[in-house]
């Protein structure tokens, strides 16, 4: 039986109605976070109010390039088991419910947690004698502030923790409920084809695919391409740094192949440097300048998609 | 044998294009494995004109499915699902295999015994071979999960392939961020290279890297790319590896040799061996052979 239709249904289901637009790529250091927030500064600029959601909960770098501090943190837990050794029997079912091999059982002991729990809760469900409670495990924090008519939506995963994909999905639950009369939301994906990253991605209306023009930068937007493509999701593609020496043709040619159009290119800029380290976006800090307008057009595309 | 990773909070800051300079310069006396553990966008293979030996699917994920012509409607499985993964359309529960962890948590759950948890292939292993070296290669299916399991296979592959051509080195170019396939890419190395840039952003991700590394007690060092593009961003990112006591390995300036190399498909060392930024690599690679690669075993503890 063919889901395909369903399950996508299922995964860009969400409860907002208004315009959501990612900022992707494939490949890490080619400039997303810097596209994302300079397309929700300039739809500021324009009277809009833009939600922008940092999902690269690995390195959230969205609040240093706006230059705000993190506010409003809510920490992010998972399930870890809870065993109470009164009531467990040893009968073992928990150890063997769990797929990931985290419990042990010692001799006539009570199991314990040894392995990676990803707070599945197989095994509270499995025990018979329910000796089993939720604990709670912090795996991150989410974080909210507000920039002049940017709320911007933040995402950290506790180091050491692997749980990514949680942090994500408790970052879009308080985006989605915090949205206070926001025109649009604009969502920052972390690097990859990965789960958080599809995770990230769910919901979107359409998606900005930056790249920078090595051939390095296209094998990863291929893969990207291929990924959105799969999600029914449609993509332009940002050139970053176009003046970087590499095959521009394959560019043209994925454009071609997945649909999409190159929609800009934006050339290596000293001002770019310049605003990331002073912390304010680059249309913020030199309106007129050559990026800043490139910047704006694809702003300005996105409000008459959607907005206008 | 010496197993080193390099890895990175940011992405981009220059993994591949480290890795492949620095084991193009370490083949010089060494035998020398690649293995490239950045499944999502792995590119390391990029840098060397190499030749496909094998290519293998790995199944190193597990999803549930279900057997609609046993499956009542009920619903349980969806509200047992603790990763949303289970959505309903009408009144039939559909999984969602992207962000299915194949838990079993529905199957447990299911009265009727209509959910099986299976494996799927999530990736591919590739071997290539050029000038002498050998690079392992995974690769993540579009749009499957479980990265830091395939990461463990290419881990696992790598030290196959070194044992077969009696490697003595293994260089892995690890993913971006902090998360599950940074864990698993870091774990079981002899010594972590955490490579960042000069930009407020990247000091911020490097020092959530550094928090990972040292949660799981690994010898690390820092090595600055780009080291010239942001004085103060440079200045701080040294200051900090001087409290912490991190031993900063190398600063590596930017020079326009480094996009030609890239451009051109080549380690930077090879094609430019008298950049500035190849002789930054050369000191690089120095270090290591004294600090880590030349010293003797380090002690493993043993399983039981």
């Amino acid at each position: 039986m063919d889901l395909k239709n369903e399950i996508l249904a299922a995964l860009h289901r969400r409860p907002i109605d208004i315009p959501v637009v990612a900022v992707t790529g494939g490949k890490g250091g080619v400039g997303k976070s810097t596209v994302a927030v300079n397309l929700a500064a300039a739809l500021v600029r324009m009277g809009y109010k833009v939600a922008l959601m940092d999902a690269d909960v690995d390195g959230p770098d969205d609040h240093i390039l706006l230059g705000v501090s993190l506010e409003r943190p809510l920490e992010v837990t998972v399930t870890v088991p809870a065993i109470d050794g009164n009531k467990c029997t040893r009968c073992r079912k928990c150890v063997d419910a769990c797929r990931r091999h985290a419990l042990l059982q010692p001799p006539d002991g009570v199991p314990v947690l040894i392995g990676d729990c990803n707070g599945c809760e197989a095994c509270i469900l499995v025990c018979p004698e329910e000796a089993i409670q939720r604990g709670a495990r912090p795996v991150g924090k989410t974080y909210m502030c507000d920039r002049d008519g940017l709320a911007l939506f933040s995402g950290e995963l506790l180091p050491g923790a692997e749980d990514s994909a949680a942090v994500v999905n408790a970052l879009r639950k308080r985006l989605y409920g915090s949205l206070d009369g926001a025109d649009m939301v604009i969502v920052d994906t972390a690097p990859g084809i990965h789960c958080n990253v599809i995770n990230a991605l769910k919901g979107a209306d359409s998606v900005y695919a930056v790249t920078e023009p090595t051939p390095l930068g296209a094998h990863d937007l291929e893969r990207m391409l291929n990924l959105l493509r799969d999600l029914r999701l449609t993509a332009r593609i940002i050139l970053n740094r176009a003046d970087l020496p590499g095959p521009r043709e394959s560019f043209v040619a994925m454009a071609r192949e997945f649909g999409g159009s190159t929609a800009i290119e934006i050339p290596t800029d000293e001002l770019l440097l310049k605003s990331h380290v002073a912390g304010i976006p680059v249309v913020d800090m030199a309106p007129d300048a050559d990026c800043s307008s490139r910047l704006r057009r694809i702003a300005e595309e996105i409000a008459r998609e959607y907005l206008e | 044998m010496k197993e080193i990773v390099i890895v990175s909070g940011k992405g981009g800051v220059g993994k591949s294009a480290i890795s492949a300079s620095l084991g193009t310069l370490l083949m010089e006396q060494h035998t020398v494995v690649f293995a490239d553990a950045d499944v999502d966008a792995p590119n390391l293979a990029l840098f060397f004109n190499a030749e496909q030996r094998t290519s293998q699917d790995i199944r190193a994920s597990e999803k549930a499915f279900i057997d609609y012509t046993k499956c009542t409607g009920c619903h349980a499985c969806a509200e047992a699902c603790r990763f949303s993964s289970i959505a309903l359309s009408g009144e039939t529960p559909v999984v969602i295999p992207y962000s299915c962890e194949g838990c079993g948590a529905c199957a447990i759950v299911c009265p009727e015994g209509a959910i099986a948890i299976d494996g799927v292939v999530n990736g591919r292993i590739r071997v290539s071979e050029a000038g002498g070296t050998v690079i392992v290669t995974g690769e993540l299916v579009i749009g499957e999960s479980s990265t830091g399991r395939l990461v463990d296979e290419v881990k696992r592959a790598a030290r196959k392939e070194a044992e077969r051509i009696q490697a003595d080195l293994i260089i892995t170019d690890g993913p971006p961020g902090i998360g599950c396939p940074v864990i698993a890419a870091v774990r079981g190395n002899d010594y972590v290279i955490a490579a960042t840039e000069p930009t407020p952003a990247a000091a911020s991700d490097l020092r959530r890297l550094l928090e990972v590394i040292w949660h799981f007690k690994m010898p690390c060092g820092i090595v600055i790319n780009k080291a010239d593009l942001h004085r103060a961003s440079r200045d701080a990112i040294l200051e900090f590896a001087k409290a912490k006591g991190v031993a900063v390995l190398a600063e590596i300036p930017y020079d326009r040799s480094v996009p030609e190399a890239i451009a051109d498909a080549k380690p930077v060392v090879t094609a430019f061996p008298g950049a500035p930024s190849s002789a930054a690599l050369r000191t690089l690679a120095y270090r290591l052979k004294g600090d880590v690669i030349d010293k003797p075993e380090r002690l493993r503890s043993k399983p039981g």
